[in-house]
């Protein structure tokens, strides 16, 4: 639906976001994680035109959009990193004042309000000051402003930072939601266990992106294997044993009663350390981010 | 037969009352000598309301904390060589750099400065001295994470309360951390480790999921998973708070 194609962004000395080309594809999740600092703020800034890119094309339904943003504006809701609520009015008073500013016809906006209460499970709070919600509920709350003028794109950033656990997954429920009502999803986040549930997953640092695939495709091409050590005796003995055969260090770490160890080569740490018991697992997020990390 | 080892930290149906709110209900759980203890639950689940009165920070409504089987009432100045915490936040004074902070936490510990200097070359072999020289606010959130942790260490406590340690950590970072805290447990400490990312559960020895003052499931990981036929810690989690609040 959206792409990049070798977008740049500095600022100063400092490149933002390097060569970046990526694809959002229509009707499903893409999410962008990466540390603080990767880029996927101004990625997102640079698609709605707040901030300008340096080179590189934005592409909407395949077509360039050169400088007219309002193509990409005119069909999407983007949530902001800081939500942008106004914390001394009502649930209900934001969500007027975001229905009279996106201009949504007046005979429809009880009925939306109502429907985005009822599925954010904000409708016992209607009248409660903005300022006074929890984290989880002010997300939702922004989302909902969003979601007022019925964008086919939604583009979130960062929705759930700082959020606890429980309205994280809450929080992810209602965008799959989304999803399968065909809407198209673009957000960030910084936690990878909430990025491997998107359907396109775009691991950025530095600006770049090191790669761009569903989990399944990641795992596929990922070019290192996971292994869990579940060691006998001392799990600490067994740990610094492996630690001293040279170029280990680094690919081994522990987790709670095992070791996970990470193959990236033709090494043979069974050969190594005879008698242990070692497990296949599937590689996490977590896991491929930190090798291309590392190589990059 | 030899005595049971005594537990490090002994929570006995402790209560806090806000005004008329309760955060915390009457909750029991004990954490043992070298175990690592993960805290999971939502916001204002009662978790730092908890890591509070067991440090003493907070005056207990109800209940007992026994730490080392002392009484955190009746003997706080002797818990308080006990325990290390590391709160949410990383408490560090902005404005000061690393070094600063670590100078200034380890005098108000009253380390002695042939130790504080010591503690303070042992920074410099592990972080370049570039970055020690940033004011602590401006340093990548890892480093800030690492320096808390130092700070808190200094004073070599048995027992470590870390509060959201690694929030906002990037994910090498997080990994390096966690290979400190199993530093840690390997030289006997204690550690009760509150955090938001629920993959750090696999992390822990035991788990504690606490929801609205109650704990809602306490145990192993994998065990807790087998028993409540779970294939992760997040479907664990979403139901044992689910499962909680229809009660």
């Amino acid at each position: 639906m959206v792409s990049l194609e070798h977008v740049s962004k500095s600022f100063a000395a400092i490149k933002a976001v390097d060569n970046v080309t990526l694809a959002v594809k229509k009707a499903a999740i893409t999410i962008l994680t990466g540390a603080d600092g990767a880029g996927k703020s101004t990625i997102f800034k640079m698609l709605v035109g707040l901030v300008k890119k340096d080179s590189g094309t934005i592409l909407l339904n395949g077509e360039d959009i050169g400088s007219d943003y309002s193509r990409i504006t005119s069909i999407c809701g983007f949530m902001p990193e800081r939500f942008s609520l106004y914390t001394d009015l009502s649930v209900e008073e934001n969500l007027n004042f975001f229905a009279a500013i996106q201009q949504v016809p007046l005979p429809r906006r009880e009925e939306l309000k109502k429907r985005l209460l009822e599925r954010t499970g904000m409708s016992p709070f209607r009248k409660r000051r903005a300022g006074a919600l929890s984290g989880g509920m002010k997300q939702k709350l922004a989302l909902s402003t969003i979601l007022l003028s019925s964008p086919e794109l939604i583009i979130l950033d960062e929705p759930t930072t700082g959020v606890d656990p429980l309205s994280r997954i809450e929080f992810f429920v209602i965008i799959e939601a989304l999803k399968n009502e065909g809407k198209t999803i673009v957000m960030s986040t910084p936690y990878l266990d909430e990025a491997e549930k998107g359907d396109n997953i775009v691991l950025i640092k530095n600006g770049r992106v090191m790669r761009q695939d569903s989990i399944a495709g990641l795992r596929d091409s990922f070019p290192a294997r996971l292994f869990r050590i579940l060691p006998r005796g001392n799990i600490f003995e067994v740990m610094a044993r492996i630690s001293a055969i040279p170029g280990l260090g680094g690919q081994v770490h522990m987790r709670g009663k095992f070791i996970r160890y990470m193959q990236t080569g033709s090494e043979n740490l069974g050969r190594q350390i005879p008698h242990l018991e070692m497990v296949e697992e599937k590689p996490t997020l977590e896991d491929m981010y930190i090798y291309y990390e590392r190589r990059q | 037969m030899s005595a049971p080892a005594l537990a490090a930290i002994t929570v006995s149906d402790l209560s806090k009352n806000f005004g008329h709110f309760q955060a915390v209900k009457g909750i029991s759980f004990t954490v043992a000598p070298g175990e690592i203890v993960g805290f999971l639950g939502p916001n204002g689940a009662g978790k730092t309301t908890t890591i509070k009165m067991i440090t003493g920070l907070l005056k207990i409504t109800s209940g007992t904390v026994l730490i080392g089987g002392l009484d955190n009432r009746k003997h706080l100045a002797a818990i308080k060589k006990k325990l290390g915490y590391m709160s949410q936040k990383f408490s560090l004074y902005p404005l000061l750099t690393a070094m600063e902070n670590i100078e200034f936490f380890g005098g108000i510990s009253g380390l002695p400065p042939a130790e504080l200097r010591l503690h303070m070359a042992r920074m410099e072999e592990q972080v370049a001295s570039d970055i020690l020289g940033q004011k602590i606010q401006d340093v990548p959130p890892g480093i800030r994470q690492k320096v808390a942790l130092f700070v808190c260490l200094m004073p070599e406590p048995e027992i470590i309360l870390l509060d959201e340690p690694t929030s906002g950590v990037d994910p090498e970072a997080r990994r390096l951390f966690w290979n400190e805290l199993y530093g840690l447990k390997k030289h006997g400490k204690t550690l009760l480790v509150s955090t938001h990312n629920l993959d750090e559960a696999e992390y822990c020895d035991r788990i504690i999921i606490i929801h609205n003052g109650e704990i809602v499931a306490c145990g192993e990981p994998e065990e807790l998973l087998r028993q409540k036929g779970k294939v992760n810690i997040e479907e664990l989690f979403k139901d044992a708070i689910q499962e909680h609040g229809q009660n």
